[in-house]
């Protein structure tokens, strides 16, 4: 057994910090001190606080007036624990046996993830890579981290909090590291920690002498089982966690939101947290949904909606953290928004399973139908989806129906090219024997143009038409309104281009009062 | 040393006279000179993919596709339309053979199994007329970034109705910003997934926007021709090749090449296109009609 210990030493600074992104950078810079408070009292705080003096336990008011400009937010628990769950999935992309350690104090979240990896190693190349695996995986959360092994779970979490972490692999190892451990790093022990320094006990290793009897006494029967499981003579089970089948994560915003750049801010962490969920199941996401709650209008009559809810389909599923946020932008820059966002949630449903695609060096033909998908959904993004059209040839024989234009669907097209490929590269049997057999059509259709006639002959721009060939009579649609009976001909303009021209026969037919039209053009 | 075989290294410069010391007095040309060596004034692009001589088509370093016209392709530097820069096509009005000219590079470019794309196509394309030409019509994609005009009244009834079935009618937006049109461009340019790119411009386009495109266009390995107005002759370019081109009757197009990377050409190209008329038809073309008779005029005189 070798267990890896998550440690997040200022998780809940950066849960915190998290929701200041919607503020805009400027009222955010990277100095900015910042601090929780829990009880009127500084719970924690960042460097940059720490260096203007203020300190944890300090008062509310002290705080303030040794910087006056700090960032004072409400220590949240619960906020805590939301930002936990991420890191725990993103660890479950690694090995199926990930617990989180429960937090040593009553009342806070738990801060300690812990994965057995004994099984993965083989697979990812050794603890080194795998740790820098999945260093870069929770990277994208922006938490910093403490990473410990050691061979038991209990022993891994202490050994996260030393600083710095300590590495062990096997089991003697673990208990050289454990018992020169600082002794208030045991979770009961931090409640007695006076009384155990008075004891001149400080580190575990000094505890390990004394009779145990004793120790049970004076410090209760819980100390001895969280050495005994530290040091593995005791059996220490863990409950692994499972993901949830839907994905929902919010984000209450520190400061409301008022543009939608700001809100992208907020939805970029929440994006962040999709992805890691996505990786503990190995699937990528077909549709997700941001929600953003709005800022309630105390007026009479006032119609501002709760919530806005935008819907994001893919085209092809993804777990590309940076496709999915471009494809956020410009949704987000179409939306108008009606009231200031204060908190964002995003939830996502609609997964697929499948292998992870193989990471190529080179471009191959994958990869390109991949990212001409993405380019496709980013088009329709912020074109809209039936901007992005596909031809399509329809059996009519007149030209105005011979083909139509849709939207370019978001599932694959059948791909002709593939069916071509197979075939060796030639185009379509039928295709060939289709062209030859069809009369010349113009590439350019255009909306019926009357003409005006001299001498019988038509004129374009006041200069007759030369007709060089048909007449071809078209005569089709009596089944439905639009009535077609027409001669086509192919007549070359004064500046010697083609253009396609037809005479409707009948002054009946919908077209007009009959005469000289202007069809199209071959280009 | 032959005179021809010192022209100037400096790319632009049209070819200098001999300089008579430097061929004849061998006392002179003994002494070791300062310029480059003799191999590398005959092919510059030896040195560089960015020089070449003013006489001469510049050639190594241009990735091209073949016109699928020979005598253009004689013509085009590299032998071929350029990948991975803009190639300007300026006409007086769509159909004057634009599509017939692009064609073999486009089907091509689909027959390697590669996207081709169409950025705001003037008019409604007609599939059977593309699948004539050897396109894979359902395959084409086509990118409306601004929205369709309607183009008469009186002709609405029957244009709407067409667009109703194209999903377009209802639920179509109103008229797109100007910027979305040449971001959608620069996106599918940029992406470098796309096989050919075909892209026709909104007119009185600024320079920068073309310089913002054709700098985008480094990244798109394939051609990409944008189409402009006849107008825009006037105004500079940042594309390094510029046609024009115009109908001349009959299946023939006259292209003049404006712009390349060599020196200019004073003669228009006469290219004979895919045909859409029978042989007996394109007789009764009246610019034929008359081409033939200056030809037979020709023939006369050259005679006597």
């Amino acid at each position: 057994m070798l267990w890896v210990a998550l440690h997040l030493p200022s998780l809940s600074l950066e849960s915190f910090a998290a929701t200041l992104a919607g503020a805009s950078a400027a009222q955010a810079p990277a100095g900015q001190a910042i601090a929780l408070v829990d009880e009127h009292r500084i719970a924690a705080v960042n460097a940059a606080a720490l260096a203007q003096g203020v300190k944890p336990g300090l008062k509310r008011a002290t705080a303030l007036a040794l910087a006056p400009r700090i960032v004072l937010g409400q220590a949240d628990a619960a906020r805590d624990a939301e930002a936990m769950l991420p890191v725990a999935h993103a660890a479950l992309a690694f090995t199926p046996n990930v617990s989180l350690q429960p937090a040593s104090a009553p009342g806070a979240a738990a801060d300690t993830v812990l994965l057995e990896v004994q099984g993965s190693l083989r697979y990812f190349g050794g603890l080194e890579r795998l740790l820098q695996r999945l260093r870069a995986s929770i990277e994208p959360l922006g938490h910093a981290l403490a990473i410990a092994c050691a061979a038991t779970a209990q022993g891994a979490a202490v050994l996260a909090r030393v600083d710095p972490p300590r590495r062990c692999a096997t089991l003697e190892a673990t208990r050289q590291a454990l018992a020169a451990a600082p002794v208030w790093l045991l979770g009961p022990g931090r409640s007695h920690w006076e009384a155990l320094q008075g004891m001149g006990l400080r580190r575990i290793g000094d505890l390990l002498g004394l009779p145990r009897a004793g120790l049970a006494r004076r410090f209760g029967e819980k100390l001895l089982a969280e050495i005994d499981a530290a040091f593995g003579r005791r059996a220490d089970p863990r409950e692994p966690i499972v993901p949830a089948r839907m994905f929902e994560s919010r984000l209450e915003l520190f400061a409301r939101a008022d543009s939608s750049e700001q809100v992208l801010h907020g939805a970029q962490v929440l994006l962040a947290r999709l992805v890691a969920w996505l990786a503990a199941q190995h699937a990528f996401v077909r549709r997700f949904r941001l929600l953003m709650h709005h800022e309630t209008r105390w007026q009479q009559g006032d119609r501002t909606p709760q919530a806005t809810a935008l819907e994001i389909a893919l085209a092809e599923p993804s777990r590309d953290s940076a496709h999915l946020v471009v494809l956020l932008r410009e949704r987000l820059a179409q939306v108008q928004l009606p009231a200031p966002t204060l908190e964002l949630a995003l939830q996502a449903e609609d997964i697929v399973k499948r292998a992870a695609p193989s990471g190529e060096l080179f471009p191959t033909r994958q990869s390109e139908d991949e990212g001409l998908t993405r380019l496709i959904e980013r088009l329709q993004a912020r074109l809209g989806v039936e901007q992005v059209q596909r031809l399509a040839a329809v059996d009519d024989h007149r030209p105005e129906r011979a083909s139509c234009l849709h939207g370019a669907a978001l599932a694959r097209p059948a791909r002709a090219s593939e069916r071509r490929a197979a075939r060796g590269g030639q185009p379509p049997p039928g295709a060939a024997a289709k062209a030859t057999r069809c009369p010349a059509r113009p590439v350019w259709l255009q909306a019926p143009e009357p003409l005006a006639e001299r001498n019988a002959r038509p004129l374009l721009d006041g200069r007759p038409l030369g007709l060089l060939s048909g007449p071809e009579r078209i005569e089709s649609g009596w089944w439905d309104a639009e009535l077609a009976e027409r001669d086509y001909f192919i007549a070359e303009t004064a500046d010697g281009a083609l253009v396609w021209i037809y005479r409707a026969r009948l002054p009946l037919s919908s077209a007009g009062e009959g005469g000289w039209f202007l069809h199209g053009r071959f280009g | 040393m032959d005179a021809s075989a010192l022209p100037s290294v400096s790319a632009r410069l049209p070819r200098r006279p001999p300089v008579e010391p430097l061929a004849s007095d061998p006392a002179v040309a003994s002494v070791p000179q300062d310029g480059p060596p003799a191999a590398v004034r005959r092919a510059p692009e030896t040195l560089h993919p960015a020089l070449w001589l003013g006489h001469q088509l510049g050639r190594a370093g241009v990735q091209t596709v073949a016109s699928g016209f020979a005598a253009l392709d004689a013509e085009l530097p590299g032998g071929g339309w350029p990948r991975r820069v803009l190639s300007e096509l300026l006409l007086p009005h769509p159909g004057v053979g634009e599509i017939r000219l692009l064609a073999p590079a486009l089907v091509g470019a689909q027959r390697a199994g590669r996207q081709v794309m169409l950025f705001d196509p003037p008019a409604a394309l007609s599939a059977g007329a593309l699948a004539a030409l050897g396109f894979g019509v359902e395959e084409l994609l086509v990118v409306q970034t601004r929205a369709r005009r309607v183009d008469g009244p009186k002709l609405a009834s029957l244009t709407a109705s067409r667009e109703d079935r194209a999903g377009l009618g209802a639920a179509r937006r109103p008229v797109l910003p100007g910027s979305d049109s040449l971001w959608a461009l620069e996106q599918a340019l940029k992406s470098g997934h796309v096989g050919a790119v075909v892209a026709w411009l909104p007119p009185r386009l600024r320079v920068e926007r073309l310089r913002r495109l054709q700098l985008a266009a480094h990244g798109h390995d394939g051609p990409a021709f944008v189409m402009r107005e006849a107008a825009a002759v006037a105004r500079p370019t940042a594309s390094p090749l510029r046609l024009s081109l115009h109908a001349a009757g009959g299946d023939r197009l006259l292209l003049r090449i404006l712009k390349r990377r060599g020196p200019p050409l004073e003669t228009p190209l006469e290219l004979e296109l895919p045909s859409v008329l029978s042989g007996a038809a394109r007789r009764r073309s009246p610019i034929d009609r008359e081409r033939r008779r200056f030809l037979h005029v020709a023939t006369f005189v050259d005679i006597a």
